[in-house]
């Protein structure tokens, strides 16, 4: 278990300000961000390799701020993996296994060795120079030699980027495998929101040196906490605008008052220009309110489709992206555009086209606030 | 047009001077070899002074030398590695004895290793004498030319990212460890160059030792005596004999660099 309360650290001119997540024991967590966001400070402050000038550091229920980096388990995979060019692969694989810190004695190093060359293909590999491997082999056997000195934290710092997409796939999934098997915690810094929805249990989303929020991925992509979060996530429909309590004036709608264990959330309408949403939820706090709806969650069809969802929309279609089996269609309600993701055949059997009347649809639930 | 003209004029000017600079620098010792190369070692057959002077030189540079790099590695280090308070102050003292006058170094070293010194006399009785012994020729050539050492084992240090040794220190590895499987392997060719520099430097120093031990002689001194007893003739074969020695370190250096540039290409 890592967690980090107020952790501050500085690295020449940069600085991480009072950092506060929690990737509990066995899980695995994904830092997103920007570049220069302060990704790989916070995994070298975790490491160890950069001391904290605040706050608290505990993994595995201890305060390690003070604890040297080769006292604390911890497996590091940089981006450019970092492999020792002096020596061989498998010198590489082995540097750490057995070592003083590590769990395991000579023999279970070896075995552990054996292990990890088998999992990620690498024996055609071991007899290698490091110079002459190709950028994704030297990210595989980086990521061997952390594992193979069996860390109780594994910290990866983009460590599939260099890999081709079907090499990415297998060892996301060994690396994962190992992850359940050997109930390892995982941190790993990721710019792909994909890979951070598919790895992730606890998505850390980190910019300019600060945390701007962290939770399960589903709930940072689903409900991100202000627009800028949104955008950054890619969600492409963000509209500002201004929202309204609706138990005032007894929406037809809703029968009687909320209950009890609903208490806190609300139903709302939110209105941008000429646009009026209607959603659930806690009411934001602050001036301004933006309303997010993720292009997924939208629905277009030809003819207005009766259904449970309470936002139904006429507009015409201003534009359509093609990408590849993907489409990003966008519709203009009264001058608002509102994108939807579409699987390029529901265009093609929708006869979709630009200048087209079409109604989009979403849930009052896809709709989220801040 | 003009704009196409000012780059090959300026491109024929560059190679002019530089040229000039290079026949500047090449004639005088080519011209030295050239008259004095082969009489020089067919001399070291029959001078027995060239050849005890040939032995000491290499001895008391090699010495000096050792001493540099013992002494000087952890200092290289700290600079490429730690900020703190003084750093460029100390970085300052380093440079100090390589833009002093040799001659004045000299003194200065005489002025605290001599008999009349502190120091001189302490040494003394531990039955040590600097002056006018090979020890004093050591301290001349340490002082000219550690700094040297410092300089580039201090950018050999720095040339290796902080990462490797990173990665080590999580990979169970304690700061010396470290230092030694990781930083000193892949700093070593760098280190080594700049050991030879500095003893190339040592070798051919003169002004400092001149006036600590100007007996027992280095080739150096050997050199200036023949030339000012005998004349240039009986100079010659003696200073060409010292270039000869020269050369091997440099030659040894330009072979220890194209391999590090090699290597250096597959680096991360």
């Amino acid at each position: 278990m890592i967690i980090a309360e107020q952790l501050s650290a500085r690295l020449g001119g940069f600085r991480l300000e009072q950092v506060s997540f929690e990737v509990p024991e066995g899980s695995y967590g994904v830092v997103i961000g920007p570049a220069g966001s302060g990704k790989t400070t916070l995994l070298e402050t975790v490491a160890g390799i950069i001391t904290p000038t605040g706050g608290t550091l505990r993994i595995g229920g201890h305060d390690v701020r003070t604890l040297p980096p080769e006292r604390r388990r911890i497996g590091l995979v940089y981006q450019h993996g970092y492999l020792f060019p002096h020596l061989s692969v498998e010198e590489n694989i082995a540097y750490g296994a057995g070592a003083a810190g590590a769990d395991s004695g000579a023999d279970s190093g070896a075995d552990a060795v054996a292990e990890v060359v088998a999992r990620f293909e690498l024996a055609p590999l071991l007899r290698r120079d490091v110079v002459s491997l190709s950028g994704g082999e030297r990210q595989l056997v980086a990521i061997a030699r952390a594992l193979a000195m069996r860390p109780r934290i594994l910290l990866l710092d983009e460590p599939f980027s260099a890999l081709d997409p079907a090499r990415r796939a297998r060892t996301r999934r060994e690396v994962r495998i190992i992850h359940r098997e050997w109930q390892l915690t995982v941190l790993q810094v990721t710019h792909d929101f994909t890979e951070a929805g598919m790895l992730g249990d606890v998505a850390i989303l980190l910019d300019k040196g600060r945390v701007l929020q962290s939770g399960r991925p589903e709930e940072v992509f689903r409900r991100p906490a202000s627009p800028y979060i949104a955008e950054f996530l890619g969600a492409e429909n963000v509209l500002s605008g201004t929202a309204r309590l609706l138990e005032d004036v007894a929406p037809d709608w809703i029968d009687g008052a909320p209950p009890l264990e609903a208490d806190g959330h609300h139903a709302l309408e939110f209105s941008s220009g000429s646009l009026t949403l209607y959603t659930v939820g806690a009411v934001p706090s602050g001036g301004q309110v933006y309303a997010v709806i993720r292009a997924e969650e939208v629905v277009i069809s030809r003819t207005p489709q009766a259904s449970s969802a309470r936002n139904l929309f006429r507009g015409h279609i201003r534009e359509i992206t093609r990408l590849g089996a993907y489409a990003r269609v966008t519709l203009d309600v009264d001058g608002v555009p509102l994108v939807a993701a579409l699987t390029a055949r529901s265009v093609h059997e929708l006869g979709l086209a630009e200048g087209v009347e079409a109604f989009a649809t979403f849930k009052a639930m896809a709709v989220h606030l801040c | 047009m003009t704009g196409k003209r000012l780059p090959a004029v300026s491109a024929i000017l560059s190679a002019i001077a530089a040229s000039l600079l290079l026949l500047f620098l090449v004639a005088p010792i080519g011209e030295l070899v050239v008259q004095g190369g082969a009489a020089g070692v067919r001399q070291l057959g029959r001078d027995a002074e060239l050849r005890a002077a040939l032995v000491l030189t290499g001895a008391t540079a090699t010495i000096a030398t050792l001493l540099g790099v013992v002494t000087g590695t952890p200092v290289a280090y700290l600079l490429a590695r730690r900020r703190f308070r003084g750093r460029a102050v100390l970085s300052a003292i380093l440079d100090l004895p390589l833009v002093i006058p040799h001659p004045v170094a000299g003194i200065a070293l005489l002025l605290v290793l001599g008999r009349e010194s502190m120091v001189g006399q302490g040494l003394l009785l531990a039955g040590l004498r600097v002056v006018g012994t090979p020890i004093g020729i050591v301290c001349a050539m340490l002082f000219v030319s550690a700094p040297l050492f410092v300089s580039g084992a201090r950018e050999a240090f720095a040339r290796v990212d902080p990462r490797y040794e990173a990665v080590a220190r999580t990979l169970g590895d304690d700061g010396w460890r470290v230092f030694r499987r990781i930083t000193l392997p892949l700093a070593g060719r760098g280190l080594l160059a700049s050991a030879v520099v500095m003893w190339a430097r040592a070798v051919s120093e003169f002004g400092a030792i001149v006036i600590l031990t100007y007996n027992p002689k280095t080739v150096s001194v050997l050199s200036f005596d023949r030339f000012t007893s005998y004349g240039l003739s009986e100079a010659i074969p003696v200073a060409a004999v010292l270039v000869l020695i020269a050369l091997v370190p440099l030659a040894l250096l330009r072979a220890l660099r194209g391999e590090r540039e090699l290597h250096a290409g597959g680096m991360q």
